[in-house]
């Protein structure tokens, strides 16, 4: 192939890819994603219709038990934490044009991590113990999206199909340990799939007296910021916009593409794993795979819908939270089955897209003289 | 061990083979046409999905397994339909596309689930029997492997040289091949591009609709959540392993059902070694597979990228 007609694609390519040059016009844009919203909402209704339940007895109580009361609103933070997490873990990756969807894969490694760290540094003064703790998961997370960066740089392997491969078989690997292996609860004389609760010093400690809310949020949050302050001050932060601009001229600027996506996939897999850690060591107190299953992918959506940005990231992850936490109210409230969760995330995000293209209509008719 | 037991079990394996890409090779051969216009359709796992979940309900609520078989192609269908909207229409990023329908469906089949499964015994359905081809399944080894298997199977693996012949020997496929290599061309002639993306991208999901089908309906008696596992972004592997040739594709299918059958072979025998290393093969495979046939040859120029005019 040669180079101009490299050129042509990563031309037309960028086009309709997550670009935040011009924007159109941020009244137009709002009005849009409003729009995505309202359509979000009503197809969600008519998927509540399908199980004949009342679909605003419906809406009301997933409302109610996500932001209904103080209390609530803490198992929805909590809630958010691993989703925030993941979310920002695609909007490093994203940025750069890395479709990685390893996420899910990286917070079981990451909680798979922290686990082991658990073992081996018992009996560490507690704040040490933590701090290994949470460093270990993110290790763990961060190994898994190494291993689909090399596999790309060095094997041209899509990271697209090796991370969703890796996504396999990691379970395959938790099962393992958990299920029959060595990290399996020994006292049990059933298998349950999970391992025994993890000690009471390497749990993080909840805030503002909730028994839900853990120092993860607290993770969460800063997160945000340091992704923030990574993507838009620091030299690093530019060459990860960069190569979602334009990589050739990246490339010939001397960048080395191959070193920028793996450091670009080792971040994005050390935050996703860090939601492994708040995962088990916030919430589970110990570590299954039921608990984490779906974080990744719905930290997708979540990223996606927030504009591939820290604070959109944020929001989204805090509302995403409290439809995971309203779900459990909602189910018992209306009798509507908590898989409208997912069902109506996957909505969102379809709208969301439309909207997106929607709102970059005019750019992309005057640019498409081609 | 004795010989016998040993020659059981290896005709047994193979059999197990040729059933297993039977789902896989609906959907892989079916996205190689979508693939070969120019559209890279990643949503090939929620399209399957659907196709599974379609199937059970229907298979369920009817009692007719061929009834759900064609609403497994049906659902395919809409999915499809969706998909070329997104792509073919509002030109969303493919990628981003797939990804969006996949996690879309792997949510609704869930709820849907549920809501059918609310309150009784998760109902089951009589899948699919063999149906030993006369004569031919009488020859040894070889009958019972090939030609003792369900009738979708057949289909699969005619499908094959049918799909073949379509694109290389058909006006219709030299278009549509020329859409993924050069839509322009196709459009400055007055050819409608947009119309043959949705007839790829149709076709594509209705054949992995039938695969999801055949996957509820040939190997289970009930829906599991997300029950394709997978297999639908195998098919895809296999379509880039397999260079975007129907031979190619159709070997690496194979491979991987060859893997997945073995594994499932250990798994009755009780070898003792933990059984998800056998499960994890085909996956682990398809990674090393990508590895080692690094040359995109065959790649349509134009795959993936939405055309402007």
């Amino acid at each position: 192939m040669t180079i101009s007609s490299v050129e042509t694609q990563i031309a037309s390519k960028s086009r309709l890819k997550i670009e935040r040059r011009v924007n159109p016009k941020t009244s137009w844009t709002v009005f849009m994603y409003l729009l995505a919203v309202v359509i979000g909402f009503a197809l969600t209704a008519l998927l509540i219709m399908t199980s004949g339940a009342d679909v605003f007895k419906a809406f009301a109580a997933l409302f109610k038990g996500a932001f209904g009361s103080q209390k609530s609103v803490f198992a929805t933070l909590a809630k958010s934490t691993p989703l925030i997490l993941t979310g920002l873990a695609t909007v490093v990756a994203f940025r750069a044009q890395v479709w990685s969807i390893g996420q899910e894969g990286q917070v079981y490694s990451g909680a798979m991590g922290a686990y082991f760290g658990c073992l081996i540094f018992a009996g560490l003064p507690v704040w040490m113990y933590l701090s290994l703790i949470i460093l270990s998961g993110m290790i763990g997370g961060a190994i898994l999206g190494g291993i689909a960066a090399i596999l790309k740089d060095r094997f041209d392997v899509s990271e697209i199909i090796s991370t969703v491969m890796m996504n396999y078989l990691i379970v395959f690997l938790l099962s393992y340990l958990i299920g029959g292996g060595p990290w399996t609860e020994v006292s049990s004389t059933v298998v349950y799939q999970q391992t025994g609760p993890v000690p009471e010093a390497s749990q993080l400690p909840h805030l503002l007296g909730s028994s839900k809310l853990h120092l993860g949020f607290v993770f969460a949050l800063v997160s945000a910021l340091v992704c923030y302050v990574l993507l838009e001050k620091t030299p690093l932060g530019y060459e990860i916009r960069a190569m979602g601009f334009n990589p050739i001229a990246l490339a010939y600027r001397g960048t080395n593409i191959g070193r920028t996506t793996v450091l670009v996939m080792v971040i994005s897999g050390a935050v996703a794993g860090l939601a492994g850690v708040a995962e088990i060591f916030g919430t589970s107190h110990r570590l299954r795979a039921d608990t984490l299953y779906n974080l990744g992918y719905t930290g997708i959506i979540i990223g996606m819908i927030g504009g591939l940005r820290p604070l959109g990231t944020v929001i989204a992850g805090i509302a995403f939270g409290g439809l995971a936490s309203g779900a459990l109210y909602m189910k018992l409230l209306a009798q509507v089955p908590a898989a409208l969760v997912p069902a109506m995330q996957g909505i969102m995000l379809l709208t969301f897209l439309c909207a997106a293209v929607a709102a970059r209509y005019k750019i992309v008719r005057i640019q498409s003289d081609g | 061990m004795g010989d016998l037991f040993q020659e059981a079990i290896l005709v047994s394996i193979l059999a197990g083979t040729v059933r297993i890409m039977t789902p896989i090779l609906f959907a892989a051969i079916g996205e190689l046409v979508t693939q070969r216009a120019g559209i890279w359709n990643m949503g090939v796992e929620g399209t399957m999905l659907m196709g599974a979940f379609i199937a059970y309900v229907v298979a369920t609520a009817t009692g007719s397994i061929w009834i759900a078989v064609l609403a497994a192609m049906l659902a395919g269908g809409v999915v499809g339909l969706l998909t070329a909207f997104m792509t073919a229409t509002m030109r969303v990023d493919h990628f981003i596309t797939g990804l969006g329908i996949n996690l879309l469906i792997s949510g609704l089949t869930l709820y849907w689930f549920r809501i059918y499964i609310k309150g009784r015994a998760q109902p089951t359905f009589e899948g699919f029997e063999n149906v030993p081809i006369p004569v031919l399944s009488s020859i040894p080894y070889l009958g019972e492997i090939l030609f003792t298997q369900r009738i979708l199977t057949y289909v699969a693996f005619l499908s094959v040289p049918a799909i073949w012949f379509l694109l290389y020997r058909t006006r219709w496929g030299l278009e549509l091949r020329c859409l993924g290599e050069n839509p322009k061309a196709l459009d400055i002639k007055g050819l409608s591009v947009v119309r043959r993306q949705y007839t790829a991208v149709l076709i594509g999901s209705i054949m992995t609709g039938l695969g999801g089908g055949f996957l509820m309906l040939g190997f289970s008696d009930r829906f599991l959540a997300d029950i394709t596992a997978g297999r639908g972004w195998l098919a895809i592997v296999a379509i880039i392993a397999g260079r975007w040739m129907p031979r190619g594709v159709l070997a690496a299918v194979a491979v991987f059902a060859l893997l997945e059958s073995v594994a499932t072979h250990v798994q009755v025998l009780g070898v003792d070694i933990p059984h998800q290393i056998f499960l994890a093969l085909p996956y682990v495979a398809s990674i090393v597979l990508l590895m080692m046939l690094r040359s995109k040859s065959g790649e349509p120029r134009r795959l993936g990228i939405p055309y402007f005019r």
